[in-house]
């Protein structure tokens, strides 16, 4: 799980692989078919070996399901563009952001250090108030 | 090398050595080389911070530790790629690919909306051209060639717009990166300063107590009641400052 730029560059490479896999699967898996009326197919023995024909009915399923998987790849590819980080902020912005967050990051870290000096003292406190009682 | 070839249960490596001047990088060797360029940049009157900076005379078993002078023309090859120095993307031009967007000059202040329209646009255009190779193919497949060289630019500018995209990511992801951290110090203060506050109170509650008669047969008990404001009293047999103890030794663990 990479970054969304990333993903998306998975998912272009994804989507050419699959138009690879249609394409193999139309070009092998085809039914002969005849141009003309004087065409014969040969018979079945004689097919050659490259083509494996599926029946019609079992082919245009397998068609329709690549056909899903490629609109599928396709609408998650638009999916990741639109939700590419920071699309509305320009260069500018990213740079005036980046420098207000460094000076709140400046303070907070001030406060931050400031709470556990306090919480240091209030520790020492503590330490002498319970040895007292225990004393006691 | 005498060694290698009489061990004969040395296995066949899957890797070859490193370079044999990796010996030469021993501590000594390091200081007494860091000696010299801190000599060498005051005599010259240079900044020995400065990467670049070469030692002219350097004795010989110190010579593998300069790193080697910048490549002149500033390029140079790996596994038959050539690298540049100033590592920048190439422009779709300089790789010889028809650029099919518009030209993204540097707008600093541009929006990247239309970046993403240009990515879907041609998405879509990439989808209707392979379905336009799979017509092509099952017409006159020898004109398939060039539907598939269309494809191939089509990917490739959909690539180099993503690959441009890049810096503006990192940037994002900075921003992100310090939100967050600026979340979880808000939140550590925050924390900090809850129980602070409630130390400051158990104390205060401490302190409006009387101290207990040192002597009285009570004493056990009357002290454990009233620090009891302290706390839960005593639980599992802990008497409370105990525990009181260990959960700011925890605190401790925590935090600092």
């Amino acid at each position: 799980m990479g970054d969304r730029l990333t993903q998306l560059q998975d998912a272009a490479d994804q989507l050419v692989h699959q138009f690879i896999a249609c394409y193999y699967y139309i070009e092998r898996r085809h039914e002969l078919e005849t141009f003309g009326p004087n065409d014969k197919i040969h018979d079945l023995k004689d097919n050659p070996k490259e083509l494996d024909s599926l029946p019609p009915d079992v082919f245009q399923a397998g068609q329709l399901e690549l056909a899903r998987d490629l609109i599928t790849k396709e609408q998650q590819i638009e999916y990741l563009i639109s939700s590419l980080p920071g699309l509305d902020n320009s260069e500018h912005d990213q740079e005036q952001l980046i420098k207000d967050l460094e000076e709140e990051l400046r303070v907070a870290e001030a406060q931050r250090l400031d709470a556990i000096k306090e919480k240091d003292e209030i520790l020492v406190r503590l330490d002498q108030v319970l040895r007292s009682i225990r004393r006691n | 090398m005498e060694n290698m070839e009489e061990d004969s249960s040395r296995a066949p490596l899957l890797w070859p050595d490193p370079p044999p001047f990796w010996k030469d990088f021993t501590p000594d060797n390091i200081a007494s080389f860091d000696r010299l360029k801190h000599d060498y940049a005051q005599q010259q009157g240079l900044d020995d911070s400065d990467v670049l900076l070469r030692i002219l005379d350097l004795p010989e078993y110190l010579l593998d530790l300069q790193p080697p002078r910048e490549p002149e023309e500033r390029k140079w090859r790996l596994f038959s790629v050539v690298h540049s120095l100033n590592d920048e993307l190439q422009s779709l031009e300089a790789m010889g690919i028809q650029r099919l967007g518009p030209l993204n000059e540097r707008d600093r202040d541009g929006k990247h909306m239309d970046r993403a329209f240009e990515l879907k646009r041609q998405a879509k255009s990439i989808l209707l051209n392979f379905l336009e190779l799979m017509g092509v193919m099952s017409y006159n497949p020898s004109h398939g060639a060039e539907k598939v060289k269309d494809l191939d630019t089509l990917l490739l500018n959909f690539q180099h717009i993503l690959n441009e995209y890049r810096p503006h990511q990192a940037r994002e992801q900075l921003i992100q990166l310090m939100q967050d951290q600026l979340d979880n110090k808000r939140a550590e203060t925050a924390a900090v300063r809850g129980v602070v506050d409630k130390a400051k109170r158990a104390l205060e509650g401490l302190g409006s107590m009387e101290i207990p008669p040192p002597t009285t047969p009570e004493r056990e008990s009357s002290s454990m009641m009233k620090a009891s404001e302290l706390g839960d009293g005593v639980k599992d047999g802990v008497p409370h400052w105990e525990r009181q103890n260990i959960d700011f030794a925890l605190l401790d663990g925590d935090f600092v």
